[in-house]
């Protein structure tokens, strides 16, 4: 029978560190690009993007970023043109500042004094000093008053009681005299103020909700999009108590934004559908385009009527061409669009993040998920998408109006202990027709094609919601990789690599090795030991230990102090090994696997334990609650090392240890070789880390050269247009895209057997020939410009010669010498 | 823009005989033209260069046919008995054939007339083969002894007589004139030196009479058969088994390389000729003979296989040419010129139109051919323009139906994914509702697609449950009731079943680990379960009828 143990603690000695260093930051740069629209400049050469407390000046050109502007210190609510050169921005608590666009400096900052109120909802600059603001409305919550304010007049209040998001607020100017029209929307009307002339208007229609308004900036033209997908066109509606109005109707989910090109011909629409729609006003043409990747939130029209950018609930915003066309993007972190349908039993990470932070030793990036049905990775050094990668390679379904139309959506995600294999698991489900879809996949890296590679594809793997995926660490690399999953439908089953090679075509797929079952119960989580040679699955309150290659139950482990459902586990690591820490609802408990006893139990927590993280660099672990309390111990013993205490009202869905490039000089133990990132139900990013490190802080893009922004000078002339440098630039093996000179060759050369293989002075010179450098038209041309590497081999010299044409007759005349070279070795073999 | 993307059909793989593209090559060898002698066929040589003569020997002659009339070129009578192991030299101009009385015999082929005799051997000789040099000639007889000749001379260089039994194989090497091999029935096979007199350089034991040997281009590499193995050597590790390969069920009887060195073919007297790949020696094909198959020829472009047989009839099959096959075959062709037929655009080069020349279409107008890439089948452009019922329609046409049942599944299930399943059903008058009626019924007892099968078949019960039907889709409707019921039926017997083989198991692994608690269920013995999804099928209610 198993004992409670009181030992002592076999851990390292604790340290007693000075915790006031560690602190939890926000990670900034991961934040979401498309909350505010963003702005064209009046040259339509940049675009600024409000995204969190920093403001991001982006080339339309290129999409890449220009500057950053961070000066503010509460999020950003609005972004405006002031003049060609100056940007205007204000945060929520009122700040504006004055940013010179070319190079990013600050000209000016002030507050915005509105009668005493500290805190804004939007911000809107419609000219000659004057500047609108929303703030909180007085009585009703969720909804915004409107104020103008001149730098010599007082504040004036507009309107109250208008929504507060940033399209329920337009502004235009009235042709005849050139007077300030200013709209907001109300849930069921539509208010209209001329600010000169102290026109009111206030237009209702039926009970249909408004979402969005628009005003064309020089035409009297209005236009509202609301919930059942109608757009309106309002005319003349300034004056008018009855207005005329056209109807434009295509969407059937409610608009969520409208934007009038600059000649106001036409009228952009889109929403939920993922389609952006081109209305020609006055006709009953449109144009579409489709399939945008996710909804449109924000419309904005460049003032040269050349370009059109889309703000996508995807984090990304689009660029869009004259002809209909997406061009370019701009893509941050994707925030993913949390699973409906789920019971309510469900814990919240199910829906917001269900696979959690996943860890690729490959690329020391993080995988997880993105839009429905992809799956991203994020690498926390550089704070940047690596990649977005379509899972369920399915079309992206949309709601209709009454039914909710679900996606596939990946659940599960295991990466081997290598890098080299990826698990995903995508499931879909129609809960009305009680009908689901689940979906296996393997998928391998491929070093050379940068990318992965779909190996196997199995339906169904378990017959009901899979709750973990595991692969196998601390195997040889010649063992085959095994993968465990376990299931609601109380199985456990070990897929591996089984090897189908026959001679026409090399294969590996993944098979069901072992399904197992235990006593009837469902098995709610699993973890293998650092070595791999121990595999612990929990059934309820009972914890199993099998052995991985030959699948034998070792030792149940089970005791009268814990009889809740084990909810996580998860195997020490490093000197810890022999401890298997167990979180429950309410307690925390450690079982000594090699003893078989328990050796430590906190009971009665705060909260429930949400994540359960081990640190890969050292043996202590990090039980993140669901209050957001965080405490760092080693397995060995039940006091915590360190403990966070409650952060804000955000609850955290996942957690991860990652691994520092260098560690840290100084610190408490289990800071130095990684930080601890936690994820919360806003998908913000938090990370518990030492002051001193300066980690995400520092800039690590490089800077961009800002040639087509300076104004032309006798000096500019004179700077080169390309700089030619003789450092050695690093050149990255893992985005080689296409091959390496004559591999194939060498690789058919290797493979086929001795036997096999034709008389030598047959296949000798043609070898030769293939790993010969071939200088086509082409190559030569790549290597002339070698600024765009568009070669398709490897460049066997980085470093540049000052003279171009030097560098080529050289190179000619190498490859004379090794044409010379193979045929004296051809004709020695003849 | 993301395009669109078509639906996933999935489909399963078949079971069965795999088609690769070795049974799809070897299978294109028409049907063979016989010849009969009067004799078995003991060897057969082919003419290394073009026209690929083929030199056969039974009986008492020597003949060598063209391979493409199927007639007798010349034919060598000089023989007092049997003639044995013509051979061809590899200049097409000589051939030599040994002879009862123990005489290897040169004739000229242009001129019929005999060259040379090499008299020396005191018992027949069975094989003789030119060394690479092409002015040697090595035999092998039943006097147990290999000897070289020189053939300008007539003279015998060296002989070696370390065999114990008949020499029935030889083969020489094909880089170095010095070395060549052979095979006996005291179960060796010795490879020879010309320049080492002394003795053979490699010997090594087949197990079994060796009927033929046979060195691989690279001479790395040497194989001999025997009895019903086939062995290969590695001739640089002095003579190591490198494999034993056994597929036919009696003696194999001879060798031949095939498809450039890739491919090596064995006939035996079980009237086969088995084709194994030279890395793996996996069979890849089988041919199949009338009889017992004692000798091969393949000409070195695969295009003629000649085999003799033990009762003397000679088989020559050649490979279907493109035109052979147009013939026989002509829908298929057909869909292959469609294919070959690229639709052309023409289009005035940009630059003509800016200068103001003379037009010279050679190089005015650009030739574009059209992609097929962006193919999309019509089920997906009425998926994409959410035309669900006409989406359906498509894949419900008899071809699809019977033929690709697939693809009408995976429509199905993107129906069900589009939440469009009800609204592509519904509204549907007789002869459509038979058509779904049909294949339902069809299909629902397919394990791969029942999940699918039944969500639809739900949904149809439910749409047309209070619908007044026409007696025939009434009919059909009792018709599908009845496969369920019988699949209920075969379903309740194979779980029979597979409890006895649980019991059974779980009798076995108490056995084996009388001490463990617990038992692993189910994967040594993989019976065909369709059981869950075809369980569900029983609780399906029908109200019709």
């Amino acid at each position: 029978m198993v004992k409670m143990a009181n030992k002592k603690t076999r851990g390292p000695d604790k340290t007693q560190a000075n915790t006031s260093d560690i602190v939890v930051k926000k990670l900034d740069d991961a934040t979401d690009i498309v909350r505010q629209p963003p702005v064209f400049t009046n040259d339509s050469k940049y675009i600024c993007i409000a995204s969190g407390r920093q403001i991001g000046i982006y080339s339309v050109e290129s999409a890449e970023k220009v500057h950053s502007l961070e000066e503010h210190t509460f999020d950003v609510i609005g972004l405006a043109i002031k003049d060609d050169n100056i940007l205007l921005s204000c945060d929520a608590s009122g700040e504006t500042i004055e940013w010179n666009i070319n190079n990013g400096t600050t000209l000016k900052k002030a507050p915005l004094v509105v009668a005493g109120i500290k805190e804004f909802h939007s911000f809107h600059y419609p000219g000659n000093g004057k500047v609108l603001v929303a703030t909180p409305s007085t009585y009703t919550t969720n909804m915004s008053s409107l104020w103008i304010v001149d730098s010599h007049t007082r504040p004036r209040k507009l309107f109250a009681d208008i929504k507060s998001t940033p399209h329920s607020i337009a502004f235009g100017c009235n042709q005849g005299n050139g007077s300030l029209v200013v709209v907001a929307l109300q849930d069921h009307s539509v208010v209209v103020k001329d600010i000169t002339n102290g026109v009111d208007k206030k237009h209702m229609t039926d009970q249909r909700k408004f979402t969005c308004v628009a005003l064309h900036s020089e035409k009297l033209i209005m236009a509202t999009g609301d919930i059942s997908g109608r757009i309106l066109i309002w005319h003349d509606f300034v004056h008018k108590s009855r207005p005329v109005k056209t109807v434009y109707h295509w969407h059937t989910l409610p608009v969520n934004s409208v934007c009038f090109s600059s000649e106001g011909e036409y009228l952009y629409s889109g929403g939920s559908e993922k389609v952006m729609v081109k209305w020609r006003l006055g006709m009953s043409r449109k144009q579409f385009l489709p399939r945008m990747g996710s909804s449109i939130k924000y419309i904005v029209n460049a003032p040269d009527n050349i370009c059109v950018a889309t703000s996508h609930s995807d984090n990304a915003i689009r660029f869009i061409d004259s002809t209909n066309k997406i061009n370019r993007a701009i893509i941050g972190l994707v925030k993913h669009d949390p699973i409906r349908g789920f019971a309510d039993t469900e814990p919240i990470k199910e829906s917001v993040m269900p696979t959690g932070l996943v860890f690729d030793p490959r690329s020391h990036g993080i995988f997880f998920n993105a839009q429905a049905g992809f799956l991203q990775l994020f690498d926390p050094q550089k704070n940047s998408l690596i990649f977005n990668m379509d899972v369920a390679n399915r079309n992206v379904l949309t709601d209709e109006r009454n039914l909710v139309i679900g996606n596939a959506e990946v659940l599960r995600v295991a990466v081997s202990p290598t890098g080299e294999w990826l698990a995903t698991l995508e499931v879909w489900s129609n809960m009305s027709a009680g009908y689901h879809d689940m979906n296996l996949k393997f998928w391998r890296y491929d070093a050379v094609q940068a990318n992965y590679e779909l190996n196997t594809d199995v339906t169904m793997p378990h017959q009901d919601r899979v709750t973990a995926l595991c692969f196998q660490p601390g195997l040889l690399g010649t063992e085959m990789p095994c993968l465990v999953s376990i299931g609601r439908d109380l199985k456990f089953k070990i897929w591996r690599l089984v090897d189908d090679t026959d001679i026409y075509r090399q294969k590996e797929s993944w098979s069901c090795d072992v399904a197992g079952d235990f006593r009837k119960l469902t098995p709610s989580a699993l973890s293998f030991s650092e070595d791999g040679s121990l595999m612990a699955i929990a059934f309820q309150d009972t914890v199993t230990l099998w052995d991985p290659t030959s699948i034998n139950l070792n030792t149940t482990l089970s005791h009268t102090l814990v009889q809740e459902p084990i909810e996580l586990m998860e195997f020490g690591r490093d000197n810890c090994f022999r401890y298997l820490v167990c979180a429950s609802k309410s307690a925390l408990y450690a079982w000594d696997v090699i003893s078989q006893g328990l050796v430590w139990k906190v009971g009665q927590l705060h909260s429930s334990v949400r994540c359960l993280v081990p640190d890969p660099k050292s043996c202590y672990m990090a039980a993140v609650l669901q209050n957001s309390e965080v405490f760092v111990f080693s397995p060995s013993s039940s006091k915590p090392v360190h403990s966070v205490p409650k952060m804000n009202s955000s609850e955290p869905i996942a957690a991860l240890f990652v691994p520092r490039p260098n560690p840290l000089a100084s610190g408490p133990e289990w800071l130095i070789n990684s930080r601890l990132l936690i994820v919360d139900d806003q998908q913000e990013f938090l990370c518990v880390d030492d002051v001193s490190s300066a980690g995400f802080n520092q800039k690590l893009t490089t800077p961009i050269s800002h040639m087509d922004s300076l104004p032309w000078t006798p000096f500019s002339a004179m700077k080169a247009e390309k700089q030619i440098s003789a450092a050695k630039q690093l050149v990255p093996v893992v985005h080689q895209t296409s091959g390496i000179q004559g591999y194939k060759s060498v690789q058919s050369l290797l493979e086929t057997s001795a036997s096999a293989l034709p008389p030598m002075s047959r296949i000798c010179s043609l070898f030769m020939s293939d790993l010969m450098i071939k200088h086509g038209p082409k190559a030569v041309t790549a290597k002339v410009n070698s600024v765009d590497r568009t070669s398709t081999d490897l460049p066997l010299s980085n470093g540049h010669i000052d003279s171009k044409t030097q560098d080529f007759s050289e190179e000619t005349t190498l490859q004379k010498l090794l044409t010379l070279d193979c045929q004296w070795l051809v004709e020695t073999v003849k | 823009m993301a395009s669109f993307k078509k639906t996933q059909i999935r489909s399963l793989p078949k079971i069965g005989q795999k088609v690769t593209a070795d049974t799809l090559y070897w299978r294109k060898l028409n049907f063979p033209v016989t010849v009969k002698e009067f004799g078995p066929i003991d060897y057969i040589d082919v003419m290394p260069i073009e026209p690929y003569f083929i030199a056969v020997s039974s009986a008492a002659k020597v003949q060598i046919y063209n391979p493409i009339t199927h007639q007798v070129h010349r034919h060598f009578t000089r023989f007092k008995e049997a003639a044995y192991g013509a051979s061809i030299r590899s200049d097409g101009k000589l051939v030599i054939a040994g002879c009862d009385e123990g005489h290897v015999k040169l004739f000229d082929i242009g001129s019929k007339s005999l060259l040379r005799i090499f008299k020396g051997h005191k018992g027949p000789v069975h094989r003789c083969k030119f060394t690479t040099d092409n002015v040697h000639v090595v035999s092998f007889s039943d006097d147990k002894s290999v000897a070289l000749w020189d053939l300008p001379s007539e003279t015998e260089i060296i002989k070696f007589s370390e065999h114990s039994d008949y020499v029935r194989a030889g083969c020489v090497s094909s880089i170095s004139s010095d070395l060549f091999l052979s095979g006996s029935f005291d179960h060796t096979v010795k490879l020879y030196d010309a320049r080492s007199p002394t003795g053979s350089t490699i010997s090594v034991d087949h197990g079994s009479p060796v009927e033929s040997v046979l060195m691989y281009p690279s001479n790395s590499i040497f194989v001999s058969v025997g009895g019903t193995e086939l062995r290969v050597w590695d001739m640089l590790a002095g003579g190591r088994l490198l494999a034993r390969v056994s597929q036919h069920h009696k003696t194999i009887t001879c060798l031949h390389l095939a498809s450039d060195g890739k491919r090596l073919v064995t006939g035996g007297l079980d009237r086969h000729a088995k084709i194994y790949d030279v890395q793996s020696y996996q069979v890849v094909h089988t041919l199949d003979f009338p009889s017992p198959v004692l000798s091969l020829g393949i000409t070195p472009d695969d295009f003629t296989v000649v085999a003799g047989m033990a009762n003397g009839l000679i088989s020559m099959q050649h490979r279907q040419t493109q035109a052979e096959a147009r013939a026989l075959n002509p829908k298929q062709s057909l869909k292959v010129q469609k294919k070959s037929q690229t639709a052309y655009r023409f289009r005035l080069n940009a630059d003509f139109r800016s200068v103001n020349r003379t037009f010279n279409p050679a190089t005015d107008v650009e030739v574009a051919t059209k992609t097929d890439t962006n193919f999309v089948s019509r089920y997906d452009m009425f998926l994409r323009k959410f035309q669900y019922s006409k989406a359906l329609d498509t894949v419900l046409t008899p071809y699809i139906r019977k033929k690709k049942p697939a693809i009408t599944v995976g429509v199905m299930h993107e129906l069900i994914r589009r939440n469009g399943l009800k609204s592509a059903l519904a509204g549907r008058d007789d002869s459509s509702l038979s058509s779904i009626l049909t294949f339902l019924a069809r299909n629902i007892n397919d394990p791969s697609h029942a999940n699918i099968i039944i969500q639809v078949a739900n949904t149809l019960l439910e749409i047309y449950e209070s619908s007044s039907l026409t007696p025939q889709s009434e009919k059909l409707f009792l018709q599908l009731q009845e496969h369920v019921n019988r699949e209920v039926e075969y379903v309740k017997h194979l779980m029979e079943i597979e409890g006895m083989l649980h019991i059974l198991l779980a009798s076995t692994t108490t056995q084996a680990r009388r001490s463990s608690t617990y038992v692993v269920q189910g994967s040594p013995v993989k019976p065909m379960l369709p059981s869950a999804s075809a369980a569900a099928n029983a609780t399906m209610i029908f109200n019709v009828g």
